[in-house]
């Protein structure tokens, strides 16, 4: 990001979300249908923050949104209710998906940044 | 719809219910206050308006001062016209909040009740808690009585929600002495003032949901310096012309003149008093009288104490010989504000006039004209002399053995 | 100018009494003040309340006066509170009190050789208002003795004052303004 002087600053220290104006609400509009501006965090990669990745294994998930609702970075991507995966460029790897994930075995496991997330999906353990 | 109040056109009001019918006319949509003495009335007066159907806005009761600036922040971000009142322990507490407001650069105009700071616990008047605000990035006027209370909280929210200022003000009158005291005083008609100040312009609001803004961002060393910078150069570029153009129209109004900096006597003075608040209209009496003794007496009194008006300053005493700075605050181990910002201010002129400093009136002490007198007849020495005949730094009005410094 | 000052206890309606005061004489083109002073006024303890009533526009902000009256509202004040404090050679005293003015001189002999004026305002007000408010019989007293306006007039202009009281109060308050006008000697 460019560094602005001082004469350059919008009063109040004020950031918009958006480089445009709206014609909708924004919950309605699809994060990457968004005109996020510049200063907006989404803009911000921060993947590489992470020391473990959690991994979603689409066949054992209820789309219960447990991960979607506590997740403090909005990092799980839902579409109408249904889980499709982990936004990786911003999540941080806490692991609280994993917590939360109410499934036997859990559908969101972390594994090593290595290791690829198709011979995660083979590791899985079973049912306890 | 709000009702109508017929007023007379004089009134007999103390300076807090001419603050109170001032908001009240502003049509102010969220007042967030909590109470205490001496500007309680101003919110009491206000909720008796709310009750009685003459105002449309929001009163939010809260749990401390520090609620209170906090809602007036969060709704002033919202988009709505803003105001709320307080004094002493009450302003000290909300002096956090002060700064995310102005920091923001959100318009809400304060009305400050002066009255001294604890401990020892006093309720009366003095400039302690306007001092305290100096620094806060609002935009500080002064009120010498009733009227000006009036007035000046009325122009108040046409200063601050100017588009190129955009700032929070405060409108100062002493406690108990403009605040409980009623004298006569020229209301606007609810529509005269009404069309004074205008609709309230929204700018970048917060519940404007086809443009979400974030106020009250983080900034580390990288940009904290540069905002702050066009903060401090707003204040000192924006703010003195855009309140002369609306002292002017207001003038145009009603016929009352107001100035950055207000002159008595100064055309030919040779010795002047620099004070504020109440202070100065005894003073102008006190400098009347002194004329009459062959004294060149003045009075030079900020309307405005943040942004300080240098140059006004400047201008107003480049003539006199001495010059007395009235600080009613203590100052606790330095010399009082008054004298160091007029110090400064002079000392960027070709005049060197000899300046003192007095300290007078805290905790509500009496200040009489006895007093006033005294520190004519000593400036006039001093201008005689060329030089101080006094130590630098005096307490007026004290008990005990004579106080004074340098 | 013209400077009274009142002895009062808090919530006897000294600082109304002043104020309502102010009013009337503003409504005349007149320039007025009324203030008090304030420690940690609970109900009964002694204060003073203050008019300041000019031609022209009041400048003056100090506390301190020499009064040309003194209104005493509460009939125990004059024995305890200094009601002669900084005051002059003509300051004229309305007091509070049952007592007839040579028992009150007798009592009270700093007020010996001053012009005093007794009036029995707590009694009228029980009476006329019901309640212990001395305030509003005083100003009728103060309008007999000073000359400032006529009974008619000032009553007239009361109850512009007292406009948003029901009309049993503002007739009481009248009735009691008028019995002091009369009574005071």
């Amino acid at each position: 990001m460019k560094y602005l002087g001082w004469d350059e600053l919008l009063p109040g220290a004020i950031l918009f979300s958006f480089d445009e104006e709206l014609d909708k609400d924004p919950a309605e509009i699809l994060p990457e249908d968004r005109p996020y501006a510049e200063t907006n965090s989404h803009e911000a990669y921060v993947g590489d923050w992470r020391v473990l990745k959690p991994v979603y294994n689409r066949d054992l998930c209820i789309d219960c949104q447990f991960c979607w609702v506590y997740c403090p970075d909005v990092s799980i991507i839902s579409r109408d209710k249904k889980m499709i995966g982990v936004d990786y460029d911003h999540c941080k790897g806490c692991g609280v998906c994993v917590e939360v994930c109410p499934t036997n075995p859990k559908s969101l496991l972390m594994f090593e940044e290595r290791i690829d997330n198709d011979e995660a999906l083979a590791q899985w353990p079973e049912k306890q | 719809m709000a009702e109508k109040m017929q007023l007379n056109e004089v009134e007999v009001w103390d300076g807090n219910m001419s603050a109170s019918q001032a908001l009240r006319q502003a049509q102010i949509d969220v007042v967030a206050a909590y109470p205490i003495t001496p500007s309680t009335p101003v919110v009491e007066n206000y909720g008796n308006f709310l009750a009685n159907g003459y105002i449309d806005g929001e009163f939010i009761m809260v749990e401390s001062e520090h609620a209170a600036m906090s809602g007036c922040v969060g709704a002033a971000a919202a988009g709505g016209r803003v105001a709320t009142a307080t004094s002493s322990q009450g302003f000290a507490l909300m002096v956090e909040v002060l700064y995310q407001a102005s920091g923001m650069r959100l318009p809400i105009v304060l009305a400050v009740v002066n009255r001294a700071l604890a401990a020892p616990l006093n309720v009366n008047g003095d400039h302690s808690d306007m001092y305290l605000g100096r620094d806060s990035g609002w935009v500080q006027l002064d009120a010498f009585n009733s009227q000006q209370a009036y007035d000046l909280t009325l122009m108040a929210f046409r200063i601050g929600e100017d588009y190129n200022v955009r700032l929070p003000v405060m409108v100062h009158q002493d406690g108990f002495i403009t605040s409980h005291t009623a004298q006569n005083v020229n209301p606007l008609s609810d529509d005269e003032a009404y069309e004074f100040i205008g609709d309230y312009k929204k700018v970048n609001p917060m519940l404007d949901l086809a443009k979400p803004v974030t106020y009250g961002v983080q900034t580390e060393e990288d940009w904290h310096f540069e905002h702050k910078a066009r903060q401090h150069h707003d204040l000192m570029t924006k703010i003195f012309g855009v309140t002369q153009d609306v002292f002017d129209a207001f003038e145009e109004k009603t016929g009352r003149k107001y100035n950055l900096v207000e002159e008595y006597f100064m055309d030919d003075a040779e010795v002047a008093i620099v004070a504020l608040g109440s202070t100065v209209e005894t003073a102008e009496m006190v400098a009347r009288k002194m004329r009459e003794e062959g004294i060149k007496a003045g009075i030079v009194a900020p309307r405005m104490i943040r942004p300080w008006p240098h140059e006004q300053i400047k201008k107003a005493l480049s003539k006199v010989k001495a010059i007395a700075c009235l600080d009613r605050s203590s100052p606790n181990g330095a010399l009082g504000m008054l004298y160091n910002e007029v110090t400064a201010s002079l000392y960027q002129g070709d005049n060197r006039p000899i300046i003192s400093n007095y300290i007078y009136g805290l905790g509500g002490r009496d200040f009489t004209i006895e007093h006033i007198t005294d520190i004519f007849k000593e400036l006039d020495a001093n201008a005689k002399e060329g030089k101080l005949t006094t130590p630098l730094q005096q307490f007026i009005g004290l008990r005990g053995p004579k106080l004074s410094f340098y | 100018m013209l400077e009274i000052r009142w002895h009062s206890r808090a919530g006897q309606g000294a600082v109304t009494g002043a104020k309502g005061l102010a009013d009337v004489v503003a409504r005349t083109g007149k320039y007025v003040q009324a203030f008090a002073f304030y420690g940690s006024a609970k109900r009964g303890a002694p204060m003073t309340a203050y008019n300041r009533v000019d031609e022209e526009e009041i400048l003056i902000h100090e506390k301190f006066m020499r009064p040309d009256y003194v209104l005493v509202i509460d009939p125990a004040l004059v024995f305890v509170a200094d009601v002669t404090a900084h005051e002059k050679d003509s300051t004229k005293y309305i007091i509070t009190t049952h007592l007839s003015k040579e028992e009150l001189i007798e009592s009270q002999p700093k007020l010996k050789g001053k012009e005093v004026y007794i009036v029995d305002c707590m009694q009228i007000s029980l009476d006329t208002i019901g309640r212990a408010i001395p305030n509003t019989p005083m100003l009728g007293a103060l309008m007999k003795v000073s000359g400032m306006f006529d009974l008619e007039y000032f009553q007239n202009a009361m109850k512009s004052v007292l406009s948003k009281f029901p009309q049993k109060i503002i007739d009481a308050n009248m009735a009691a303004i008028e019995r002091a006008y009369n009574s005071v000697k």
